[in-house]
């Protein structure tokens, strides 16, 4: 590990931005040395991402400052950046795939010679960023032809040709084996050595003190904490990262009916193995983990949204194939998207055309739709769930995101679900109508409905479930119950690697 | 019509031009456009000559109706102009030999269908892009109208009964006129009151978001282009009936007239919105637009320029309001991609 | 073995094609092998190949350019218009200049106006064909005596047909271009994964300008070829071309999502389609099957790999 004497080369002062409804960064300070590593930590919207953008060039700040070499600097766009010195390594890569490595790394800056491209040159430089990072890939493959973790190499090594001098990178070991993790914990670590500073941006804790020198810990858009690995523990991070009073309190005490769901040894594609749970009716089951858990994955599968290599799904009794929604919402289940504007609202259409779409077929009146009918269900779940909007007929992207999480929400419910699949229910909604909507879950939890809750935040979790399994690199770590479920103990086994 | 009414409350000044412009900005130019050509071009008011206007609306007008469906669930259909050709022949075909309208109105119809079903199929199971699969068809189904026609010799009849669709008049209204409105009716009705339509307008506005809601997005698509080859059926048979005669080289350049008119109606290519009473008048607009340059004794090469330019203009409307957009939002970087189809 | 087979199918299956089709038409007709034939054929199939090989550029970065049978017949009709004036070399160069402003103002429109790129061309089909129009006044426009123009389509040079010359010849320097230099391989880069070359600042719209002029510059070409092979140019000419060239394109393997071509590809389909169309007019089949034959090719060529495609990306997501 490095000493923390060495210059500041990257620093971020009172950076703040907005977004309509939401403030992601607010006031955050920042800086990074030259030669260390230095890791950003938080929960999904802790605002890491907003800050990452602003440093590539993607997005302005909306006030506050960005110094490179404490000289103020400005990026209209994210060459800009680039030519600054500042490589930002996204989870999706910004690679061609039909391209060689060698041109991924060169890209727009192909040597030349005489007007044609000089391979030779070309290739040469691209075998040596690519042996800085210890790694030996022939740079005249395709880059389509590697795996997913060398393809993040080639992201560095253009970094390291582009003479970066500050890296970021955003979760890097998300798709990555433990041995392909280990190599890129060495490579950050190295980079840092030759003086490059390296900002390390994931929530898996025990690599996090495996390679940085300092860390810091964001919450809700502010800077929480930072100091150096040496002073600090998982405990303590933990807490920074989401020691926050829980204003929506705890669930209430519910009854349980009779089982409703079953799930055995569920598979689905590659990212998730060996589920097994059981819902009863009445019950919230939480499924509880960060990015890349395998949490949203096994909802989607249920759905029929994804393909489940294996398991068996039993709906009462009923063993269940669902390979697609219209499937899911006969066999009775609902579903609340986490992305409403791409799975959820259908923007152009009304209030009332968003709630009934999936239930048409029995709003029928000869061949056509009963608009009486119609009106009638669409009123009465706007009022069950107090949609705010001035009409039924009012456009939906009209309306605020909160009122538009109710709207899908409606949709599900007069689907006449037996089980509720939530994913991220209240993304982007504000406080009081958060709120709203958990009381709302609650009545429905007590009239019988099952729902499989699917969150990253904690305290909606603990607001909501009774009961949470804790995902993490697509299995379950472990189950909590009641008393037992804190933001603490949901991170611990969340953050375990 | 697609009727969402604007709450005063929410909407911003200029969210509410948007959706006037929408519905009836089209509607407006055709009056302005009328009432110009009533009175600064030359015959043009002689009734004759309306009526005229009005009756030349309708051959594009009916395929329009269909052609609505497909844009605004955010594909379309360039393989009409080789339908509409075959299905006018093979109309004409049956009448000649059965004398019988309804049996000829039919078989154009079902030929319109048929080409439909191959569409929707294609693009559906076997995911062909609709812009490449269309394309394919339009030469394809022109072969066939080759094939069919022994070479391309156009068939010919002119018993009365027959004509009268494409020529004649009731209560002083040019009979295809007459079918045009029943088509852009019944039209509106599906899409408005039908849970195909909702479908229709659902995939339109967000595929996924439709596909996740349990909208059946493949069986609904396929109709979209059996609808779309139904009513450039009818279309087909109204002109036959007019020219008295059908071959393979019937209207070239019909599709793009049928799409520009849709896109001129206020039917963002995007899909999701649409307007069938847009599609009315953009055909009128188009229709007027052709008997004035006429009148005007311009260029006959000049008004298949002018169809294109129209076509373009209409369109970069929706992209500049685009440009707009994204230089509004504080992105840095454009969102837009420039698709090659959809 | 199987793997080997399999890669020897994604590579060489157009010449695989070519081959079994002649080897067909030969059996069913034995004029299909005489010199004269052979020759015709390749003639024909230059004329839609160098069409071809310019589409490949646009389909290659995403695109598709409808206009390019109206650009051809434009072309023409302007080039046939100005010999008089300025001689036969100076009218074949403004020909190809027209075809490549034709082809800027695709390129403009897509990304200044953001109209998708087929639309955009679509658009173009016609207003060109009625610019064609209203230019030769709906007339033909002939060259009598002027046999100068014949270079392109007529003369030998070594023994070779012009236009078998010029195929081969841009075919090399589009290949060349597309595997050398950078703005060829930025049009893969556009094809493969726009929104990434875009945030690594490839100046994608002028790239767009470019390949789009080269369409155009490649439909000029054609469509003064297929003018001086009749003495005539008007405005009526080339319609269908472009069915023909994105048939070839595809036929020839280049994908149409984009990020790859093969020049040799589109040859080879341009080949195949002339070898059938020829096999077809040898067999007394009546011409108007021919466009026919194409649309169902193209359909069925792409049924097929769609079809395969599906196992194909089953194995892309396991490795990934």
């Amino acid at each position: 590990m490095n000493e923390n004497n060495h210059r500041v080369l990257l620093e971020v002062q009172k950076l703040t931005r907005r977004f309509p409804g939401v403030l992601a960064l607010n006031n955050v300070d920042f800086d990074l040395r030259s030669g260390e590593v230095h890791a950003l930590v938080g929960e999904n919207g802790a605002g890491k991402s907003t800050m990452i953008n602003i440093l590539a060039g993607v997005l302005s700040p909306s006030s506050g400052s960005v110094l490179l070499d404490g000289t103020p600097i400005v990026f209209h766009n994210p060459a800009d950046a680039q030519h600054a010195g500042i490589s930002v390594i996204f989870q999706e890569f910004n690679l061609v795939p039909q391209l060689s490595v060698a041109e991924n790394i060169f890209i727009n800056r192909e040597p030349t010679r005489n007007g044609l491209i000089d391979w030779e040159k070309m290739n040469r430089h691209s075998k040596e960023a690519l042996k800085r990072l210890e790694i030996d890939i022939d740079p005249r493959l395709p880059l389509s032809s590697l795996s997913v973790a060398q393809q993040q190499l080639v992201e560095i090594a253009r970094a390291l040709a582009f003479d970066a001098r500050v890296i970021v990178m955003d979760e890097p070991t998300a798709a990555l084996s433990e041995h392909e993790v280990d190599r890129l914990l060495d490579i950050a670590r190295s980079l840092a050595k030759d003086g490059v500073g390296v900002i390390y941006v994931s929530h898996k804790l025990e690599e996090v003190f495996k390679v940085a020198d300092r860390i810091t810990v964001m919450r809700d858009g502010t800077h929480i904490l930072t100091d150096s690995t040496a002073n600090l523990d998982e405990d303590k991070v933990i807490y920074a990262m989401v020691g926050r009073a829980l204003i929506h309190g705890r669930c209430p005490d519910r009854s349980f009916g009779e089982i409703v769901l079953t799930v055995k040894d569920l598979a689905v594609e590659d990212s998730v193995h060996n589920v097994s749970f059981e819902l009863r009716a009445g019950e919230i089951l939480g499924l509880a983990g960060l990015m890349g858990s395998g949490a949203t994955d096994v909802i989607e599968a249920l759905f029929g949204l994804r393909d489940a290599k294996a398991g068996e799904i039993n709906l009462q009794g009923k063993a269940l194939a669902i390979d697609n929604p219209r499937n899911a919402i006969r066999s009775r289940l609902g579903y609340v998207p986490d992305d409403r504007n791409k799975a959820g609202s259908l923007p152009d259409l009304s209030v009332k055309q968003n709630i009934t779409i999936g239930i048409l077929g029995r709003l029928r009146r000869f061949f056509w739709i009963d608009r009486k009918q119609e009106q009638g269900s669409a009123e009465t779940y706007r009022e069950k769930l107090n949609v705010r909007c001035s009409s039924l007929n009012q456009r939906i992207s009209n309306l605020s995101g909160g009122n538009q999480q109710k709207v899908v929400l409606a949709r599900a419910l007069a689907e006449d679900c037996k089980v509720l699949l939530l994913a991220e229910p209240t993304r982007g909604v504000d406080v009081g109508a958060k709120a709203e909507i958990y009381i709302l879950i609650d009545t429905l939890v007590e009239s019988g409905l099952a729902v499989l809750l699917e969150s990253s935040e904690l305290p909606e979790i603990i607001r909501l479930a009774n009961r949470v399994l804790v995902f993490a690199s697509g299995q379950i770590r472990g189950e909590l119950t009641g008393e037992e479920i804190t933001q603490e103990s949901v991170m611990a086994l969340a953050t375990r690697v | 019509m697609i009727m969402t009414k604007q709450s005063k409350i929410t909407a911003s000044a200029n969210l509410d031009w948007d959706v006037l412009w929408e519905r009836y900005g089209i509607a407006m130019i055709v009056l302005i456009g009328w009432l110009a050509a009533y009175f600064f071009v030359p015959k043009f008011s002689n009734p004759d000559n309306m009526l005229n206007v009005i009756r030349q609306s309708a051959f594009v007008g009916c395929a329009a109706v269909g052609m609505t469906f497909a844009i605004i669930s955010g594909t379309f259909d360039l393989s009409i102009g080789s339908t509409l050709a075959l299905s006018a022949y093979l109309g004409l075909m049956v009448v000649a030999k059965t004398q019988s309208i309804p049996l000829a109105m039919l078989t154009s119809i079902l030929t319109g269908m048929a080409v439909g079903v191959v569409n929707g199929l294609l693009i559906t199971r076997v995911k062909i892009p609709a812009f490449i699969t269309t394309l394919g068809m339009l030469f394809i189904v022109r072969g066939l109208s080759f094939i069919i026609s022994k070479g391309g010799e156009p068939i010919r009849y002119s018993g009365k009964a027959f004509t009268w669709w494409g020529n004649g008049s009731l209560f002083g209204i040019p009979t295809p006129f007459l079918i045009f409105i029943l088509c852009a009716l019944a039209g509106w009705f599906i899409l408005t009151h039908t849970s195909f339509g909702r479908y229709v307008f659902s995939i339109g506005t967000n595929s996924n978001a439709a596909k996740v809601a349990g909208v059946p997005v493949d069986k609904t698509t396929t109709w979209i282009f059996i609808v779309v080859g139904l009513f450039t059926g009818i279309s087909a048979f109204l002109i036959g009936s007019r020219l008295y005669s059908a071959g393979p080289g019937l209207e070239p350049g019909y599709e793009l007239n049928v799409i520009a008119a849709v896109v001129l109606g206020g039917t963002r290519l995007k899909g999701g919105r649409g307007s069938m009473l847009g599609a009315v008048a953009a055909c009128l607009l188009y229709a007027i637009m052709g008997n004035v340059l006429n009148l005007l004794h311009a260029d006959a090469f000049f008004q298949r320029v002018a169809v294109g330019l129209v076509l373009l203009l209409a369109l970069s409307i929706e992209g500049i309001r685009q440009r707009l957009f994204e230089r509004a939002s504080r992105r840095v970087l454009p969102t837009a991609k420039s698709e090659s189809n959809s | 073995m199987k793997n080997f087979l399999n890669k020897f199918w994604k590579s060489y299956s157009i010449a695989v094609v070519v081959l079994t089709v002649g080897l067909v038409l030969s059996f069913l007709t034995p004029r299909f092998l005489k010199f004269d034939n052979l020759l015709n054929v390749m003639t024909n199939a230059s004329l839609v190949a160098i069409v071809g090989l310019g589409m490949t550029l646009a389909i290659a970065s995403g695109n598709f350019d409808l206009s390019v049978g109206s650009t051809a017949a434009f072309a023409g009709c302007i080039a046939f218009s100005l010999v008089p004036h300025i001689g036969v070399p100076a009218s074949i160069l403004a020909g190809v200049i027209a075809g490549a402003v034709v082809g800027l103002i695709n390129g403009l429109i897509i990304t200044e106006l953001r109209v998708p790129a087929f639309i955009a061309t679509l658009g173009m089909f016609t207003i060109v064909r009625g610019a064609a129009l209203m230019y030769t006044d709906g007339k033909d426009l002939t060259l009598f005596g002027q046999t100068g123009f014949k270079v392109l389509s007529g003369e030998y040079l070594l023994g070779i047909p012009t236009p078998i010359l010029l195929a081969i010849g841009i075919a090399i320097l589009l290949g060349f271009m597309v595997s050398q230099t950078r703005f060829g391989r930025h049009i893969l880069a556009l094809g493969s994964n726009f929104p990434a070359a875009q945030r690594s600042g490839v100046p994608t719209s002028r790239i767009i300008w470019g390949i789009f002029s080269i369409v155009g510059a490649t439909a000029a070409l054609s469509g003064m070829i297929l003018s001086s092979q009749v003495l005539t140019a008007n405005a009526r000419l080339a319609t269908g071309l472009e069915l023909s060239a994105i048939a070839v394109v595809v036929l020839g393997g280049t994908a149409l999502a984009g990020g790859q071509a093969t020049m040799v590809g589109t040859l080879l389909g341009a080949l195949l389609i002339a070898m059938i169309n020829n096999g077809l007019n040898l067999l007394n089949v009546p011409i108007f099957y021919q466009e026919l034959t194409v649309g169902v090719l193209m359909l069925g060529a792409l049924a097929i790999k769609m079809s395969k495609g599906f196992k194909l990306s089953t194995l892309l997501r396991r490795q990934a």
